[in-house]
């Protein structure tokens, strides 16, 4: 039993820290926040773009951790993907119930954000999942690649990549649609 | 997983059909759909648990996207807007560093626990309500007693034990804290070197009382054995073995 018990001197894992703050421990959630807010922010600034937004979301996205904390699975999700994952759906939910966004963006400004240098070296399974997602994105047809792309990054609608690419919107879809499907037939094959 | 058939060479007529709910599960965390299907789409996972595991899975799928997202410094003022948001007092700034220190106001909880057990020690014990297994104490009872201190991870203290091998008790007194979300209850363990831990069944989070050690693990209550607290299922208490994350524990002091 005392195998599973987090160290207690060594800095604690984002997984020890969900557990406490699951158990209502503040100094663990503060500790967490100082860990964990800068990435989570670097996420919500990438959908929203802009820095009051951001905020607000990432506000939202730590109030939502300390309530749903105990939801987390240790089997499932690493934590710190656990806690991206949330951050990046808050701040498309933040996103959408805005006003339509100035479409002055383009989409190679959205597209072009991702930057794997900037950020820290991933672990070595988070790499592997990283190269595998690249690999099978490879295999998709530039079009279909470019779009998934530029949507999970860009946080665009379907309605706005039509107009960005000056498409079809059932076009855009059908694109989107197959590039899924053949996204998870690689991904699990 | 396997509900979508191989994809049929290139059509365009993926588009104009409503998509089956694998590619709906993937459009919802690509974000792609619309305000309203969106919502639609989140209140049908909040429902559906099939639904819900297909956006799971997906959400895992592009997962290694959001490690490629660079950091960005959070505004140093945000920490306290949270707390704000959660209802918690801020203390002003000047003391705040202090102040604000949990592992302050637990060592302050602490000390006073640990006074009100000495109390209890020197005057014997008021009408408490143990909530299982309680002994109540004779009267010859020496009135010092070492105490143990049981940890949460972060090296704050959960609980305070004070344990009398002669009677077989440990009288448990905890730093109140809130109840587990998920009803769980903690039981206490006690472990001797190298061996199995050995349940003395459900201990209260915000009251004092005395756990009366089973026959069979009184031969534990020596130095070197450590009491664990874990968070275990209300029902079939106490349990032959633990099941649940340890919260606090400590080596037992005699």
């Amino acid at each position: 039993m005392s195998d599973s018990t987090p160290p207690e001197r060594s800095a604690p894992s984002a997984e020890a820290l969900l557990g406490q703050v699951a158990l209502g421990n503040r100094a663990a959630f503060e500790t967490l926040y100082r860990t964990c807010a800068d990435k989570l922010f670097g996420i919500c600034l990438r959908v929203l773009r802009q820095r009051a937004e951001a905020e607000e979301a990432l506000q939202e996205v730590f109030t939502n951790v300390w309530h749903k904390a105990s939801q987390f699975d240790p089997e499932r999700a690493s934590a710190m993907s656990w806690l991206s994952i949330m951050a990046r759906n808050k701040a498309i939910d933040r996103l959408r119930s805005l006003p339509a966004r100035s479409m002055h963006t383009s989409l190679e400004e959205a597209a072009g954000i991702a930057d794997p240098n900037a950020s820290p070296a991933p672990s070595a399974e988070a790499a592997s999942e990283q190269a595998r997602l690249a690999r099978c994105l490879e295999e998709l047809e530039p079009r279909r690649r470019t779009l998934i792309r530029e949507a999970f990054f860009g946080g665009f609608t379907y309605e706005e990549l039509a107009t960005r690419l000056a498409a079809p919107l059932g076009s855009v879809k059908s694109w989107v649609r197959r590039g899924l499907i053949q996204l998870r037939a690689c991904l699990e094959p | 997983m396997s509900s979508v058939p191989p994809s049929p060479p290139g059509d365009d007529t993926v588009g104009t059909e409503p998509p089956d709910d694998e590619v709906l599960a993937g459009e919802l965390v690509l974000g792609v759909l619309e305000r309203d299907a969106r919502t639609q789409a989140q209140a049908r996972s909040e429902t559906d648990p099939v639904f819900a595991a297909r956006v799971a899975r997906w959400e895992l799928r592009f997962a290694p996207w959001l490690a490629e997202i660079a950091p960005a410094a959070a505004p140093a003022l945000l920490w306290d807007q949270i707390c704000r948001r959660l209802g918690w007092r801020i203390e002003p700034a000047p003391r705040a560093g202090l102040w604000q220190s949990l592992i302050l106001w637990r060592t302050v909880a602490a000390v006073a626990a640990l006074a009100a057990m000495m109390l209890w020690w020197t005057r014997g014990p008021g009408p408490i309500v143990p909530p299982s297994s309680s002994v109540p104490p004779g009267a010859a009872e020496p009135a010092a007693k070492p105490v143990s201190t049981l940890a949460r991870g972060d090296g704050s203290t959960a609980w305070l034990a004070s344990v009398d091998p002669a009677r077989g008790t440990v009288l448990m007194v905890p730093v109140p804290g809130p109840a587990d979300a998920l009803g769980r209850v903690p039981e206490l363990w006690i472990i001797p070197s190298g061996q199995q831990p050995r349940s003395l069944g459900a201990v209260s989070i915000n009251k004092s009382h005395t756990v009366a050690v089973p026959a069979g693990a009184r031969d534990a209550l020596v130095p070197g054995s450590v009491l664990a607290i874990t968070l275990e299922p209300a029902s079939g208490l106490p349990h032959a073995a633990p099941s649940g994350p340890v919260i606090a524990k400590g080596p037992v002091t005699i």
